[in-house]
């Protein structure tokens, strides 16, 4: 995601009214997609596409069967099921990221998909925090204490990770609620930031 | 001073497990490694550290991946004979092929397939708080037992980030958290980057003419001295 370009977003719902509402709500913030049924969907889907809003219940391939079609192809999209049914927590033990029950609103819309957006973007932090504690782990497992202690880029370096780790739990909230520490860990497993 | 008194009640006292001043007033949220190499009772110090705030009405959760879940609930409940109806949630990671939830005993038992479904196991850990949080358990004690065998399962940098995302739920729910590592297991440079994870460090080694010593570094000010335990 660079700063230029807007977040991607892909829409695979069978009802063209549905669909065609969610993008009007979204176009102003997003580059939207549209598919209609499952295997468009799949089409559609390439590593620039940010978050997908999934309806569940689809002629042809199940939002279910999409899912995990997604996650084999270790994409690094986020995935919000779209159902007409009252979920509970089982939806997030399917592989959904985030889930959003119909009627849906546009407030409620653009919530889900900003959340899941700062999700990666938390992802992203916590890959850069790791590469730099992996850099001072180097430098600490490599040289003396002395050696270290006259290391201008050791204390740099020391500096540089104490601030990202306040940065990853400040701006981003941290890990909020349960929902956020469940998609964060399915992000390590997806392996998507390799 | 009332507020310095409130904040000093919040805090987790865990110097009457191992006898360090920068173990008596451990703020909430806080993780620790308890890192030393094989057979140097790491896990059974995380077990007394969960036990003694057990004691005291604290929520203990026990993430495994080496013991039976019915093995760690019946330890407890011998360990601590006053422990509650869903006080206690183990979360088993050995358990090959699925996931399933039950109750073993009193205590919320969560299984997840391996030590390196981190999804699944993150999945036990919330529903084991939930539960605990239902029950009116609003701070508690989690161990971690142990780190060296996830490694086994998965790298260096997912695990690194998992004990990130794990500390930081711990602390959004006001746990602390206990986690445990084989020193002798890995080389030094993974034993720095899973230090980095974590708010503050438990080391033991075997002593010099028997027994064990322990020191204590980065929860509160400078590393204490070596002291036999």
């Amino acid at each position: 995601m660079s700063n230029s370009d807007p977040p991607v977003v892909l829409i695979v719902e069978d009802e063209p009214d549905v669909a065609e509402t969610y993008k009007l709500w979204l176009e102003g913030d997003y580059e939207v997609r549209m598919a209609q049924n499952g295997d468009e969907g799949l089409e559609l889907l390439d590593e620039t596409v940010d978050v997908v809003l999934l309806d569940r219940m689809m002629p042809g391939l199940s939002g279910d069967e999409v899912l995990s079609r997604i996650r084999e192809r270790e994409l690094g999209c986020r995935v919000a099921m779209v159902t007409a049914v009252e979920p509970d927590f089982d939806i997030l033990e399917m592989g959904f990221d985030a889930y959003l029950s119909k009627p849906i609103r546009s407030e409620q819309l653009h919530d889900t998909v900003s959340n899941l957006l700062e999700r990666s973007e938390y992802d992203s932090l916590l890959q850069d925090y790791y590469a730099l504690v992996e850099k001072q782990a180097t430098l600490e497992a490599t040289k003396s204490n002395a050696e270290l202690a006259d290391s201008e880029e050791y204390a740099a370096l020391k500096a540089e990770v104490a601030e990202m780790r306040e940065g990853l739990s400040d701006t981003l909230g941290g890990i909020e609620d349960d929902d956020d520490f469940i998609a964060t860990l399915r992000g390590l497993s997806n392996g998507e930031e390799n | 001073m009332a507020k310095r008194t409130e904040v000093t009640e919040d805090m987790y006292d865990l110097s009457s497990v191992l006898d360090f001043d920068a173990l008596s007033e451990v703020r909430p949220g806080s993780s620790i490694l308890i890192s030393g190499p094989a057979m140097t009772g790491k896990q059974r110090l995380a077990y007394d550290i969960l036990a003694d705030g057990a004691r005291e009405g604290d929520g203990t959760v026990v993430v495994t991946t080496s013991d039976d879940a019915t093995d760690v609930v019946a330890d407890f409940r011998e360990r601590v004979p006053e422990l509650e109806e869903s006080q206690l949630g183990v979360v088993d990671c050995r358990r090959e092929g699925g996931s399933d939830s039950s109750s073993v005993d009193g205590a919320y038992v969560h299984q997840v397939s391996s030590p390196g479904d981190l999804t699944g196991i993150g999945i036990g850990i919330t529903k084991t708080l939930e539960g605990l949080h239902n029950s009116g358990r609003d701070r508690g004690r989690l161990a971690l037992i142990s780190l060296s065998t996830m490694l086994t399962y998965t790298d260096k940098k997912t695990v690194f980030k998992f004990c990130h995302v794990l500390s930081s739920r711990l602390d959004a729910a006001d746990y602390i958290g206990v986690f445990t590592i084989d020193s002798g297991a890995h080389d030094q440079q993974t034993i720095q980057v899973i230090k980095q994870a974590f708010d503050g460090l438990i080391e033991v080694r075997d002593a010099e003419g028997g027994g064990r010593e322990s020191r204590v570094l980065g929860l509160a000010g400078e590393p204490t001295d070596w002291k036999r335990i």
